[in-house]
């Protein structure tokens, strides 16, 4: 019922504003009123007359104003309007009659309609509320993200280092702010349930680069960073209400994060959204103690800028890189190969959507072009029925543009009806689509209807009714009267052969097209799926723990922890394995040292020696199920005291020890002293998903290189969600105040992975086999009606002893012909056109081979079903009815 | 333009919708809801659709047929709901047009027609 009343509510927009705003709600309820007397088809009833009601008086109120200056009045039932307005509504008239007459191809056109501008409405909802729409940000045209730049090893946008944004933010005169930002969890005591809220840390500037003012209290300001005074926090609206009863005196007022005391500062406007981040809190982020400088070598910030006012984007990023040259020169140890460079944030937010969705409407678009083809086809058959009728009208007296207005405005009507009709095609389909959107960066997420989407299908209606209508009716209109009038109106004209011809080659082109991208995404999706892991997913159950500092002194009481609780959930008789590491893989959660290789000549030309540090516990390799190459694994007794012990992957062994066993050399981190004997080499796991490469990543055990949140995964022979209570009990008896979070079984984690590339393809999928459809029903449509046209001349062919069976072979050659002819346009076109896909393609050519020749013999096969039905019944003609016609 | 504006037969003939509206405002003020509800215990079944509806109310009440009423009575719970009542020129049109209809069937042809059944 909601999603009627709001479908209604939209409807009504096309009332004058006044009238809506002063009734819009009485005739929203008598609306609903009369929907919830209805019931089943008679639903549909209500839904119609609502639509009729609305088109007719909902815009006509517009004109009553200015008709109340004229002579006559909205309500006097006798009314005389302008000629064209007369004429119009008596083609309308005629339009309903003529389709009464011929219900079954109207509601073929109609049908065809409604799912082409369906699909097209639905599609383009996305579209708009993803990369139309303006991002909610103050001028968000003027927002930037700055990034690392690392051109030797391909990475144009790494995360930025605390030292690297302080220089960045002195030395750059393109921005008015510059901001790090980064994400951390917090837990929340006090007043309450005790709750672990995504929190993000962030510099002072930050506000003022979003263009952000507190609703209450203020914003972080220069000072709040420093040690000592970094104990404060500003609460979002949300949290605001939901946590502290939206109670102004909570300003002020101090709360426990982490179990240490934060003083509220100030509440964020229910308005204010950020990219990336549903957080709850923001606390300053501090970049530098007293005792401890800003870091160049670890990097974790995301920084956001804003131009100055008449700065360009362009002039920023050269500042940008010329920044970044600097800093090289001045740091050629640490910063070496280090560039700086910037990137719109309007990009960074809807980038990863972006050819998926163009994609997604070019295919849509594609379809609404078949769907006109097919009607165009349909208005032609019907319309050399109407020869004759058209040829009487013309010689007593119609005009040529009446009569061409007529077959138009006949389209229209159709095309209007099939547009309402997938309206609501439409709000279905937005309401699957939003669910299913991959997650896009967008705060203000959700597709949504909207005025411009309406706009959009009504616009698409009357392109539809043009496109379609134009050549039936300009068909018909253009003959000379006599002709038909002379013939009895039934023999064929050869142009409109001709021109049918075309236009199945036309769908089967546009046809392959769709058909062809559906089969690359298809194709990379399996090759994404073939991928090797590295991992088993099956019978896995993951979950993250966060021992809270406060709590915890020290990390050494943190590792005492884990390896307590390693050794009692792997004493469970149904957990098989058990481990815990700092970030599961398929997540993208990630994070990147630098390292020293012991004996390594670093060459000029090299980058820097880097790898993607996994701290894990003892047993967390066979958890996961990690295949170990060389050497062993973990065990319990690599412990605090014992030697440093790390274990590389595959990509690591072989980048940095090419041609040589890892195993006994040795390796640090280059912010430690402590050296680290590799002990073993895994196989390589994919930690950015399936399609991702792979980086150098170095496993260190947790007694060795303790950490606070680790994310546990636990193996099984059974159902692992069965782990759950087993892991809460240890949890519990361990720490009786410590939530698990993310509890997700790992085949769930490894599908999201996949999900917009799955999503991708099952869209493409449907609207292929949706064009395929119509094709098929073009083409069948076509060649019977043709058939039907040249009955005659079968039966005359028959009777002068032509074989049924030559017969049925020439129709069916030549709908093959039309077909192939389709087919070398839609293929050629293709190897052009798929370039397009690339980037969202994984280990395929946009030229597969294979994908082209399935694409073909599909196609040619369905066409070939469509057009021997016609075939047959051509071979079956009976001679004495043909000829008596 | 006065002139014109009250010039009764300018409105005639009147839908006989709108003649609805206009007998159920002549008894008393209504708000739109109750209209469409009296109007449609009179004439069963007949549907009522809520644009031409409200369409045809505001045109009625812009051409100075009906106005809006204060709604002191009975209200049904205090809701904010517009009450309208008939103006003189909405009693003098709906008069004639119920004058017109009079005459039609006083005519001796419709009395003829009537009796043939």
């Amino acid at each position: 019922m909601r999603a009627s009343r709001s479908l209604y509510r939209l409807l009504l927009r096309l009332c004058p504003a006044d009238l809506r705003h002063e009734f819009g709600a009485e005739m929203e309820e008598m609306f609903a009123a009369a929907l919830s007397r209805a019931h089943g088809a008679a639903k549909v009833g209500v839904w119609l007359r609502a639509i009729v009601d609305v088109l007719r008086h909902g815009i006509g109120a517009r004109r009553d104003a200015w008709d109340r200056f004229s002579k006559t009045s909205a309500y006097v039932e006798y009314r005389t309007g302008g000629w064209w307005m007369d004429t119009l509504r008596y083609d309308l008239r005629h339009a309903l009659r003529a389709m009464s007459r011929q219900r079954a191809t109207s509601a073929i056109i109609i049908l065809t309609l409604a799912l082409a501008i369906g699909a097209n409405t639905a599609v383009f909802s996305a579209v708009h509320t993803v990369l139309i729409r303006p991002l909610p940000f103050t001028q968000p045209d003027s927002l930037v993200m700055l990034w690392e730049k690392r051109e030797a090893e391909g990475n144009f946008k790494n995360s930025v280092s605390a030292a690297d944004y302080l220089d960045w933010a002195r030395m750059a005169t393109s921005f008015t702010a510059m901001a790090a930002h980064t994400e951390v969890t917090a837990d929340l005591t006090g007043e309450g349930e005790p709750e672990k809220l995504p929190a993000a840390a962030v510099s002072s500037p930050f506000f003022d680069v979003f263009g952000v003012r507190p609703s209450r209290g203020r914003v972080f300001q220069s000072g709040d960073d420093t040690i000592g005074r970094n104990r404060v926090v500003i609460l979002t609206h949300g949290l605001w209400q939901q946590r502290f009863g939206g109670d102004p005196a909570a300003v002020g007022k101090t709360t426990t994060l982490n179990g240490i005391p934060y003083q509220i500062i100030g509440v964020l406007p229910q308005s204010a959204v950020f990219p990336y981040s549903d957080v709850q809190m923001f606390v300053p982020l501090v970049l530098s103690a007293p005792d401890q400088p800003p870091s160049r070598t670890s990097h974790n910030f995301a920084v956001f800028a804003r131009l100055k006012s008449g700065v360009s984007f362009e002039q920023a990023r050269s500042e940008m890189d010329r920044i970044g040259k600097d800093l090289e020169r001045t740091y050629p140890t640490l910063s070496r190969g280090h560039g700086a460079t910037a990137t719109k944030l309007t990009e960074e937010v809807t980038g990863p959507v972006e050819r998926t969705l163009i994609v997604l409407m070019a295919a849509v678009a594609f379809i609404l072009l078949i769907a006109c083809i097919n009607v165009t086809n349909l208005l032609l058959a019907k319309a050399a029925g109407r020869r004759r009728e058209m040829a009487v009208r013309a010689a007593i007296g119609a005009a040529r543009m009446r009569l061409f207005r007529q077959v138009l405005v006949e389209c229209g009507v159709m095309a209007l009806g099939g547009g309402a009709a997938g309206l609501i095609l439409a709000v279905w389909a937005v309401s699957v689509l939003a669910a299913q959107l991959p997650a896009v960066a967008r705060p203000d997420q959700g597709v949504i209807f909207s005025a411009p989407v309406l706009a959009f299908t009504i616009g698409a209606c009357l392109f539809t009714a043009l496109i379609a209508g134009a050549l039936p009716a300009w068909h018909l209109v253009r003959e000379d009267p006599a002709e038909p009038l002379k013939e009895g109106g039934r023999s064929p004209v050869s142009l409109k052969r001709r021109l049918r011809f075309g236009l199945i080659i036309a769908e089967v082109a546009l046809t392959s097209l769709l058909l062809v991208g559906a089969g690359l995404t298809l194709r990379s999706f399996q090759s994404v799926l073939s991928q090797p892991a590295g991992i088993e997913t099956n019978n896995r159950l993951t979950f993250r723990l966060g021992l809270p500092g406060a709590r915890y002194q020290g990390p050494e009481s943190a590792a005492r922890f884990y390896s307590e609780l390693e050794a009692r959930l792997s004493a469970e008789p149904l957990i098989t394995a058990a481990g815990g590491t700092m970030l599961p893989p398929l997540t993208g959660m990630d994070g990147r040292r630098g390292v020293v290789i012991e004996n390594r000549e670093v060459g000029p030309g090299d980058g820097p020696t880097r790898a993607h540090p996994r701290v894990v516990t003892a047993n967390y390799l066979k958890a996961i199920g990690a295949r170990i190459r060389d050497g062993r694994a973990f065990l319990p007794s690599d412990a605090e005291t014992s030697v440093m012990v790390a274990i590389v992957n595959e990509t690591m062994a072989k980048r940095y020890w090419p041609g040589q066993s890892p195993l006994g050399k040795r390796v640090r981190f280059t912010d430690q002293e402590a050296w680290r004997e590799v002990v073993g080499v895994i196989g390589d796991v994919k930690h950015w998903g399936l399609d991702a490469a792979v980086n150098p990543e170095l496993y260190v055990p947790n007694s060795q290189f303790p950490t606070f949140a680790l994310t546990w995964v636990l193996s099984t022979n059974g159902d692992p969600l069965a782990l759950v209570p087993i892991a809460q009990r240890h949890v519990r008896e361990l720490d009786s105040n410590l939530p698990l979070f993310q509890v997700r079984i790992m085949e769930e984690v490894a599908a999201q992975s996949v999900e917009r590339r799955k999503w991708t393809m099952m869209l493409l999928a449907v609207f292929a086999v949706l064009a395929m459809v119509m094709a098929a029903a073009g083409i069948y449509g076509v060649m019977s009606h043709l058939v039907a046209l040249r009955t005659p001349e079968i039966g005359v062919r028959l009777t002068l002893g032509a074989k049924p069976i030559a017969v049925m072979r020439q129709v069916l050659g030549e709908g093959a012909v039309q077909t192939v002819v389709g087919l070398v346009i839609g293929l050629g076109a293709s190897l052009v056109l798929m370039g397009g896909l690339r980037s969202i393609l994984f280990g395929i050519e946009p030229t597969d081979p294979m994908t082209l020749l399935a694409v073909a013999a599909s196609l040619l096969a369905v066409a070939l079903i469509a057009v021997l039905v016609p075939a047959v019944k051509a071979m079956r003609v009976d001679p004495v009815t043909a000829l008596r016609q | 333009m006065a002139q014109d504006r009250d010039r009764v037969d300018r409105f005639l003939p009147l839908k006989p919708f709108v003649l609805d509206v206009l007998l159920e405002l002549a008894e008393e003020k209504r708000h739109g809801w109750s209209l469409i509800r009296a109007i449609q215990q009179r004439d069963a079944g007949d549907r009522i659709l809520p644009a031409n509806f409200y369409r045809t109310l505001r045109a009625l009440r812009e051409d100075g047929l009906i106005e809006e009423a204060k709604n002191d009575s009975n209200g049904e719970g205090g809701e904010r709901r517009q009450y309208f009542s008939l103006t003189p020129l909405g009693a003098k049109v709906a008069r004639a047009e119920v004058r017109r209809l009079e005459a039609l069937v006083v005519d001796p042809r419709a009395r003829k027609l009537l009796r043939a059944r």
